[in-house]
This record gives structure tokens, sequence and C-alpha cells, in this order.
């Protein structure tokens, strides 16, 4: 798998194959590389093998869920440089309560507390709020936001 | 008092009965007089008097032979209950003790004088008014208590439903956004012309739309359950029905699915129909945990048998029986509540749940064995009724 230069790759986890097919085409159509995954376990591997910028990250997964990998990506150093943008079916409020619930009790392998995930978007997901929250995640980490991406929004709006 | 109450005097001295017949006439009762306790009780139980004046000796059955007569009958279903006066006489005051003990209101001494008459007619009314209150407060006691249970039970109906809504939130957010996926991979598809983006988009929406359908269709089932209509019917019907429905989906899937039934069942009362949606649920089930097992089209070996028989007492028993994957005893005990589902995103959690509740409209009864990895049976069992074996 070779990187095309400009185009940042976004790795989808969820255990739904239809969220899967789904969040992967939002940001295809929008000019992104993809990738999918169904689990934490092959959501590591994945992110281990193809270094994405991204990872849309479901929570309440089978086998390894999504809290799991989150900690496990923020652990390496090299995975800890991806953006994690949280996709649950979790509301808001719910989520950001238990999160700093689990963070609190949680320490990144460095020993230093895990830090925030990055973005977070509420189950059903519209295309418009995954491509803003992952631009937005993009241009903080000042990865190459891809260029298509504001071209494809603005000619939808 | 708006009626005239009714006095009953029994006592064996003729210018008793009349001295005090005339003056409780006068206090404005309507006395009803007898000579002895025979006659009196004879009265009593036909005229249902709210008060008894009684000698207490009398020749043949006493006074309180007559009172313990009159309390004993009021203890029974049609019992009359009324308040009992003793009349003694001079020195009897162990007799009235005595009758006081079985509940008699007071006792008066002969010669009877007027005051002592009025403070026990007084004390008779007072009681009577008394047990009347106590009646009226009981009654009013069960109204409010059945009023409230039957608020308790809409309250737990709500409650249920909204631990259903709740309990499906996950179901639903993953629907919408199986929906929202359709809608844009459809919307993709047609705009940049890839075939791959609209096939995709229609096989979501076709399963999205399926699964809106079951589960808005069973909650709806759940909600607001429809009374049975059981009628007498050949029990091995739903049976004939459900087993010929799934037939190609069960050859789809690689299993065999049978059918036993004894020739020329008796007729049971029965919702055949309610039973159909019972047996589509349990004969489903075991052809989803063949499948579960890794049996196959390609994997042929499955087996998922139907067996119908009567049992005694004019009742039906139906057994579901597969070689499936099985539950384990946490699965078990968590079987037939509502939103428990070992299905993931294939089952609502609400099947088993409303086959036993069906079950049980019916009087009857449903259990299941199983063993984690070699198969599950469930047994249903529905009563004859009473009249079809007089």
């Amino acid at each position: 798998m070779t990187k095309v230069p400009g185009r940042a790759r976004v790795l989808v986890v969820d255990d739904e194959m239809h969220l899967r097919l789904y969040i992967a085409a939002v940001f295809e159509t929008a000019g992104y590389e993809t990738a999918t995954a169904r689990d934490g376990e092959e959501g590591f591997h994945k992110a281990f093998e193809w270094k994405p910028d991204l990872v849309s990250l479901d929570l309440m997964m089978p086998n390894q869920g999504g809290i799991r990998l989150f900690q496990r990506l923020k652990a390496d150093g090299e995975l800890k440089k991806a953006g994690v943008l949280v996709v649950s079916a979790i509301g808001g409020e719910a989520f950001r309560h238990s999160l700093s619930l689990v963070r609190s009790g949680m320490l990144s392998n460095d020993g230093g507390p895990l830090p925030d995930v990055d973005g977070y978007v509420e189950k059903p997901p519209s295309p418009e709020a995954l491509l803003q929250e992952a631009a937005r995640i993009l241009e903080a980490k000042g990865a190459t936001a891809q260029g298509a991406l504001t071209q494809n929004i603005d000619a939808e709006h | 008092m708006s009626e005239p109450q009714h006095i009953l005097l029994v006592d064996d001295e003729d210018g008793i009965r009349k001295v005090l017949g005339l003056t409780l006439a006068d206090r404005g009762f309507t006395v009803h007089a007898a000579e002895n306790a025979e006659k009196g009780l004879a009265l009593f139980r036909e005229l249902k008097p709210t008060i008894v004046i009684t000698d207490i000796k009398m020749p043949g059955m006493d006074g309180l032979e007559l009172l313990r007569t009159i309390k004993a009958e009021a203890q029974g279903d049609h019992g009359h209950d009324a308040e009992v006066i003793l009349i003694t006489g001079h020195g009897d005051i162990d007799l009235a003790i005595q009758g006081i003990k079985l509940d008699a209101t007071d006792f008066v001494t002969k010669p009877i004088s007027d005051d002592a008459l009025d403070i026990a007619l007084r004390r008779a009314s007072e009681r009577l008014n008394m047990r009347r209150a106590i009646r009226e407060h009981t009654q009013e006691l069960e109204r409010l208590v059945e009023q409230k249970t039957r608020q308790l039970l809409a309250a737990e109906r709500l409650a249920a439903i909204g631990q259903t809504v709740a309990g499906l939130s996950h179901a639903i957010k993953n629907m919408a956004s199986g929906l929202e996926g359709s809608i844009f991979l459809l919307g993709k598809g047609l705009e940049m012309d890839r075939r791959a983006y609209l096939e995709q988009g229609w096989e979501m929406l076709q399963a999205n739309v399926e699964k809106i359908k079951n589960l808005s269709l069973e909650m709806l089932r759940y909600a607001k359950p429809e009374a049975l209509k059981p009628t007498l019917c050949d029990p091995a019907l739903p049976a004939r029905e459900v087993t010929e429905l799934l037939q190609l989906k069960a050859k789809a899937a690689g299993v065999e699915l049978s059918l036993s039934q004894p020739p020329d069942m008796a007729p049971v009362r029965l919702d055949a129909e309610a039973l159909h949606r019972c047996l589509m649920n349990l004969v489903g089930n075991a052809l989803d945990a063949c499948q579960a097992a890794g049996f196959g089209p390609d994997a042929p070996g499955g087996q998922v048998r139907l067996a119908v028989e009567p049992v005694p007492g004019g009742g039906v028993r139906y057994s579901v029986s597969d070689n499936g994957c099985g539950l384990d005893a946490e699965a078990k005990s968590r079987l037939f509540t509502a939103f428990f589902s070992t299905k993931g995103e294939g089952g609502s959690g609400l099947g088993l749940m409303t086959t036993k509740k069906i079950v049980e409209e019916h009087g009857g009864t449903i259990a299941v064995t199983s063993e984690k990895g070699s198969g599950t049976a469930f047994d249903v069992v529905i009563p004859g009724q009473g009249e079809l074996n007089v």
C-alpha cells in the first residue's frame, strides 16, 4: 500500500458492517484514502501496518472495544500521532461523562494520563458532521487536511 | 333514623312481651314478638331485625343459645348480624357476663327500667352505626386498593415500554445510521455514476427497512397485546403451517426441518394464530442456532424437529429441538427477558418474551433444556380446558 502524497488516510473501525461501509464511503468520496476494521484487535493491526492519519472509532464492539484500541494507539510512539474521532451510539453528555471516568482511572503506557479523544460524532452520523470533525482534527494536527474535502463540502451546500 | 328499626322481642312471659312491646313501639320501633327462642330464631331469619331483645331463661332453647346461634350465623356468607340485648332476672349476673362474652350488646335486669332500656338501645344503635361505618370504610379501602393496583399495573406497563425504548436505543441508532448510510451511498452512486455504491446502498436500505419493520411490528404487538381469541381447533395446524413456511429457509441453511404429529389429534381450545407466532419464533431460533453452529448449505447435518403430541387432560405439547449452538447458563437464565438476544444485531430480544406471554395467557408453560454446543429443546404445554373432558 503506497501512500498517495497529499491524501490523508482514514481507518474506519466499527463492528457493524453497514456503518463501516457508510463511513468509509463518506471519506472515500471526499477524497480520503480509507481502510476498515471490525474490532479493536483488527483495528490495531491495520493501524500498525497502514499508519492512518485519522482513526474513526466505534466504542462498543465485541472482542476488543474502542476504548482499549484508543489506549493502545496512544501508547504507541508512532501511532499516537493519528487523530481519533469517536463515532458512538452513546449520547454526547453520557459519552463525555463516561470518558472522563475512564480517563481518570487509566494511564497511558508511558505513565502519563490518557489524552482526550480528538473528536466525537454521535450515531447516526451525518456525512457533514463526519467530514467537518475529521477536517478540524487533521488541521489541528497539522496534517494535510484533504483539499478535495473542502471543495466537496462547498459543492454540497 | 329515617325508617323504623325492627326489633325482635323474645320472652316466654306474656306480660313482659306486652309491656316491653308497647314501650318499644312507643320509641318508634317496629316490634315482632316470639314466646320462645325457636320461634324467635325463625322470625329472626325471616325478618332480619337489627336489634334482638331476649330473655335468658326460657324453656327449650335459652337466650344464650339464641345469642350464640345468631352470632355464629353472622359469620357465614349470607349471615345477618344484629345487636342482641339480654334480659336477666335478679342475681343472674353470671349468665349476663357469659352473654357479654358471646358479644351481647348489653343486658337489662328485670324489672326493666326505662333508663336501663334506653341505655341498652342507645348502645345498640351506636354499635350498629359503627359497624356500618366500618363496612363502608372497608369497601372504600377495597375500592381504593383496586384502583391503585390498576394504576400501578398501568405505570408498570408504561415503565416497561420506557425500558423497551431505552434498551433499544443502540439498535435504533444503528438502524438510523444504516438508513443515513443507504441514502448517502445511493446519492453518491447516482451523482458519481458508481454502480458499486448503488448496489451497496440498495442492499443496506433493504436490510435496514426489514429490521425496522420487524422491530416496530413486534413492539406494537408488545405494547398493545391483542386479546387471545381461542377456538376449538386442530392443535397440529400451526405446527404444519410453520413447518411449511420455514421449509425453504431450512433447506437454504442446510438444515433438515421435520414435523411429527400423531394422526387424528383431538381438538384443543387455543388461539391458533398466536401459537403460530410462538412456533415461528421457536423454529426460527432453532434454525439460527444451527447456522451459528456452523451448519450451512455446504455443511449439511443441522436438524430441527418440531413435534406435536397430546397431553393428559386434553391439552397439547409442542417441542422444538435442534442440534445447533446451544445456550450457556447465563443466556438460559435471561432468555425470556425483554431485549436479551444471543443474536447480536440479528435479534430484537422480544421474540421469546412474546412467546412466553402468549403461552402463559393460554394457562400454559414453556421450558427450555440446553447445553452450550449440543443443541436446545423448547417444550410448550397448553393445558386442556375442563369442559372438554366432560
